[in-house]
């Protein structure tokens, strides 16, 4: 064996152990480095990990239910199949939305604004929160969704806490509804708010499940029925999205709202719309005793559950246009003139200024003239001579022209507000107005023109510049009924504190009063009364008080009435006829409820009003409606807050 | 002293007259050489392979369903398919006897280089490099290829050229090797491709130094690299090189490194590993890497996965098995009876050594990073391959470990 070669061998295998031995060096080093990272400071890391995944992430409330007196659910959450897309997730949104429209219905308007909304997430670095396509699903839909979700990246099929009135378009007025929060209901809600608040309230609403009040009692009690968001511990992805939950803090939890109870009966609400047998019109029924409103009807209405999700346009649109005006809250926002039921204001205003006795009579020859013109009798050839209670009864134009000239227009007008006319009485809804109640100084502010006295007439037959609600009109009965009892009108039951928490106890004269019932009753019981078929309530006995009247929609022109009065019938376009008013209460030997009914329309307060009326109150006496409510015994034992804290 | 003079060796001759068997294993029929086979090794490697695939379905894992997620569930698929694949390649290439291979080697040499070279003018751009050839329904990616036909043809060059009586070889014919290394590395540099040049280069250095190049010319190289360091940085690396480069510093030193850009990746990666402390959070829990909080998780950085999923004793094992193949094929090195097959296996060792001491040094936060998969583990078709062909190429210089080289390069 030669050196040399011998040689070869030990070179390499000499070459050989120092590249192990440098290999062994670098297996050393790469060790030490695990050693330090997985062992040293392995804890350091765990928590940088856990910070790394682990977010706080908003919880929203459970937002309180509005129930009727009795308890019976007006605005509660229920459980609703959704679905939604993860922008981040998609890679192709159109073509996922494709997929979708062909499962579900799902219009094309809503697809390309959908489109848009995903752009726009993406670009405010929003991409991880979910995107609602479709709410409200079907059975069928959420399960064919469900089949075909996990073949869609970005698709998630699932059951969400949603808004829901059960009730539909009963309550739409009351209640109004709860929509995703705009920019303007964030500038509305934070208004005044620290900024640190601010962003709160910023992210809460940004949750897909958060809704906000915009319209009613849902945004009248905002923030007692929204409660209180938590924080949940949740694990995320690197771009942030919420993969599971952690374990909670009970101090984190979100709060839930508190439930809401007002004072309607749902079941009178029910009977009194179905009474107006489609017919557009009012109706408000006050119990006399504690100013309990029980029934707050405006029909034709909206149905709540089609805005809290959103509204299309196109839908929107046919809602705004309908000549019907489903959107126009009548009762406490619809200002009509009273025409004779505001009849007993007069009276009282003409007893209380002392410009005549009651059983003083003005003889009416079926007009009366004044300066230069003429002001005609609703009945042409007269009521000859009439007393107080028979022009009531008979509701007489001229007798009241008359007491009106002599009590004179400021008198009218602040014996009006005693009864509530003129006052905007929202008891936590929107769209509450006040009327107008006229005198001079209105006119010659507004107008800048003097009073002039013929005004006054007109206002004495409740026409004129004279504008009611049908929730004042019902007030007015209310304080009739109780004879002249102060009365505190209120809709929320249990619930935050009605800022217009008014009491209308203006003092009035029970005797005064005590005549004006027996003419209400007259209209209804005695010989001559004008709606003496609606008197009886068909319940073996009891009957009902009250008083006609007619809203003028347009003048009758002098050449008409030389023509013949045309007053309604087929000759006259439906737009163009009269509304008939009924202001009553009941029983009429012991007030319990009043009532004020308004028929669009109806033409005449005796024919189409009293009915519907009768029937209401016949239907909350049947029913009981104003019995000690279910909240009462909670309103008792909750503890009032503490104005401060002793300890 | 020796009977034919084709190898330098004493050991073989010692083994075959030792050995029961006086057969030229060369050849034997390819039933005897599987029998043969050192089916551990294989299994080994391919075990390596499939906790790469598991890393893969991990990776892919939904943890809020509890199932394989829409996004990435493909991968351990595709790549449990390569890694098939690869075995059975690593398999065949194992029974070539060396000859073979190194008749071929020139002729592989000489195509890569025309690969590079049209690459360089008719490649496809990805990434900002061009490093992809479109033939037809073909891509290729003639960077990976050249490792192994570098190593062919320097293995070949010296075995053509090292003295029959065993002395050592003058420093012409090393600048020769250097001459062949360098020039497909600097093609492969040119495309440009930083981390490929670089094993090629080391791999090829490695060949150069077992091939018995003089100490003090392998201090002197050493020495003029440290000093060559601060020119390279300033005129050769790109600037996202050279941040690359602050960021390792910056991130050794302690100082605070912004939680963006490049720095990011390596904080992830850091958080990961050390998160999943001494025994790992357990397969299919590593949150930090399998939700996207580490970028490349299922390339480059798969390392993390592994970390933080079977802790210290997952990664060192991992470490350790590597340290073990490699110490296996320097052995099957040292007892090859021909330069070729020493030196070509060398080449091979050096080349899969280097990726994983670079990618672990790179995921560790010790080296910048350069984007080097782990071999075998990290997800990708060419790397595997190439990789599984290297083993290939060891076995073969195993099983033919007492082949008489009968060769003097091309034919």
């Amino acid at each position: 064996m030669s050196r040399k070669t011998k040689n070869a061998d030990e070179m390499f295998d000499r070459r050989m152990f120092m590249a192990a031995g440098v290999g062994g060096i670098v297996w050393a080093t790469l060790v030490g480095r695990l050693f330090q990272l997985q062992f040293l400071e392995a804890e350091r890391y765990q928590d940088l990990a856990e910070a790394n995944h682990v977010k706080l992430v908003m919880a929203p409330p459970e937002r309180g239910q509005i129930l009727d007196r009795f308890g019976r659910p007006l605005a509660s959450q229920r459980q609703a199949g959704r679905v939604s897309v993860i922008p981040e997730q998609m890679k192709d949104p159109e073509a996922v939305l494709n997929r979708i429209s062909n499962l579900i219905d799902l219009p094309d308007t809503r697809r390309e604004r959908l489109i848009e909304e995903i752009r726009n997430a993406r670009r405010r670095n929003a991409a991880f929160l979910p995107v609602i396509v479709a709410q409200e699903l079907t059975f069928e839909e959420f399960s064919r969704m469900q089949v075909h979700a996990v073949e869609m990246a970005g698709v998630d099929v699932q059951m969400a806490s949603t808004r829901s009135y059960p009730r539909g378009r009963d309550f739409g007025h009351v209640l109004g509804y709860v929509a995703r929060a705009s920019a303007e209901d964030l500038d509305r809600l934070t208004e005044g708010l620290v900024p640190e608040d601010r962003r709160i309230y910023q992210e809460m609403f940004r949750h897909p499940d958060m809704r906000t009040g915009r319209q009613g009692m849902e945004r009248f009690a905002e923030d007692w029925l929204r409660g209180r968001p938590g924080r949940r511990r949740v694990v995320a992805n690197a771009h942030g999205r919420p993969l599971w939950e952690l374990e909670q803090d009970p101090k984190q939890a979100a709060v839930p709202g508190k439930d809401l109870y007002i004072t309607i009966d749902a079941e009178l609400q029910r009977t009194a719309i179905d009474r107006f047998e489609g017919e557009s019109g009012a109706a408000v029924v006050i119990d006399i005793e504690n100013g309990d409103v029980l029934a707050m009807v405006s029909t034709p209405a909206f149905d709540p559950n089609g805005f809290v999700n959103g509204i299309s346009g196109a839908d929107y649109a046919v809602l705004r246009d309908d000549p019907r005006a489903p959107l126009y809250p009548r009762a406490h926002g619809g200002v009509y003139p009273p025409g004779s039921t505001f009849k007993m204001v007069v009276a009282t205003a003409a007893l209380e200024a002392g410009v005549i006795k009651p059983e003083d009579h003005v003889r009416c020859p079926g007009h009366y003239r004044f300066g230069n013109r003429t002001w005609h009798c609703w009945k042409r050839g007269g009521h000859g001579a009439m007393n107080m209670h028979n022009a009531i009864k008979q509701s007489c134009d001229v007798y009241f022209y008359e007491i009106a000239r002599r009590a004179g227009v400021r008198k009218i007008a602040e014996v009006s507000r005693k009864f509530g006319f003129g006052h905007t009485w929202v008891l936590g809804m929107t769209g509450a107005r006040g009327g107008l109640v006229p005198d001079p100084d209105w006119k010659q502010r507004v107008r800048n023109e003097p009073w002039f006295e013929g005004e006054t007439l007109n206002f004495g037959i409740g026409q004129g510049q004279l504008g009611t609600t049908p929730l004042q009109l019902a007030l007015m009965t209310a304080r009739i009924a109780a004879t002249g009892a102060p009365i505190r009108p209120r809709m929320i039951g249990l619930g935050p504190n009605d800022e217009d928490d008014a009491l209308l106890d203006e003092p009035l004269d029970p005797a005064i009063m005590e005549r004006m019932k027996a003419g209400m009753y007259g209209v209804t019981s005695e010989g001559g009364g004008t709606a003496t078929r609606s008197g009886d309530l068909g319940l073996g006995g009891p009957r009902l008080a009250g008083k006609t009247g007619t809203a003028q929609v347009r003048r009758i022109t002098a050449e008409e009435r030389a023509r013949g009065v045309v007053r309604g019938g087929d000759a006259i376009a439906r737009e163009l006829r009269d509304h008939a008013l009924f202001v009553a209460y009941a029983p009429a030997d012991n007030p319990k409820y009043a009532i004020s009914v308004i028929v669009e329309h109806g033409e005449g307060g005796s024919r189409t009003a009293a009915p519907v009326a009768r029937d209401i109150l016949a239907a909350a006496i049947r029913m009981n409606s104003g019995r000690t409510p279910t909240y009462a015994q909670r309103a008792a034992t909750t503890p009032e807050p503490e104005a401060g804290d002793p300890a | 002293m020796s009977r034919d003079g084709f190898t330098g060796f004493t050991r073989g001759e010692a083994r075959v007259r030792t050995a029961a068997s006086t057969l030229q294993f060369a050849e034997l029929g390819p039933f005897s050489k599987l029998a043969r086979m050192p089916w551990g090794i294989v299994l080994l490697i391919f075990g390596v392979g499939l906790v790469g695939v598991a890393m893969l379905f991990s990776v892919g894992w939904d943890p809020v369903t509890q199932a394989p997620s829409a996004r990435e569930a493909g991968l351990w698929r595709e790549q449990l398919t390569r890694l098939s694949v690869g075995g059975v390649l690593m398999v065949l290439l194992a029974l070539l006897p060396l000859g073979v291979w190194a008749r071929l080697s020139w002729l592989a040499y000489l195509g890569v280089l025309v690969l590079l070279v049209l690459v360089d003018f008719f490649g496809i751009m990805g990434g900002g490099a061009a490093r992809w050839l479109k033939v037809g329904p073909i891509v290729l990616q003639p960077s990976e290829p050249a490792k192994l036909a570098v190593t062919l043809a320097v293995a070949s060059y010296y075995q053509r050229m090292m003295p029959l009586n065993g002395r050592s070889l003058p420093l012409w014919v090393h600048l020769g090797a250097l001459a062949i290394i360098l020039i497909p590395a600097a093609l492969v540099f040119k495309q440009p491709n930083l981390s490929t040049a670089l094993a090629l280069t080391a791999s090829g250095m490695m060949i150069v130094f077992f091939a018995g190049i003089g100490y003090r010319y392998v201090l002197g190289a050493i020495l003029a690299g440290i000093a060559a360091v601060p020119a390279i940085y300033t005129f050769v690396l790109e600037p996202y090189q050279r941040q690359r480069v602050d960021t390792l510093i910056a991130g050794i030193t302690g100082q605070t490194t912004n939680g963006l850009g490049e720095s990011y990746q390596i904080e992830q990666a850091k958080i990961a590993i050390g998160a999943g402390g001494v025994s790992g959070k357990g397969y299919l829990q590593g949150i930090q890497s399998q939700q996207e909080y580490v970028p490349e998780q299922h390339t480059d950085f798969i390392l993390t996965v592994i970390a933080e999923e079977f802790g210290f004793i997952g990664t060192v094992g991992l470490l350790t098995v590597f340290a073990f193949l490699f110490v296996w094929s320097f052995r099957v090195a040292a007892r090859n009876r021909s330069w070729f097959g020493r030196l070509a296996t060398i080449g091979a060792t050096s080349t899969i050594a280097f990726f994983t001491i670079f990618n672990s040094g790179m995921v560790l936060g010790l080296l910048p990073v350069l984007g080097m998969p782990l071999p075998l583990i990290s997800y990708g078709g060419t790397a595997l391959i190439t990789v599984m062909a290297c083993f290939g190429l060891i076995l073969s210089a195993h099983l033919h470990r007492d082949e008489k080289m009968t060769t003097h390069g091309p034919i």
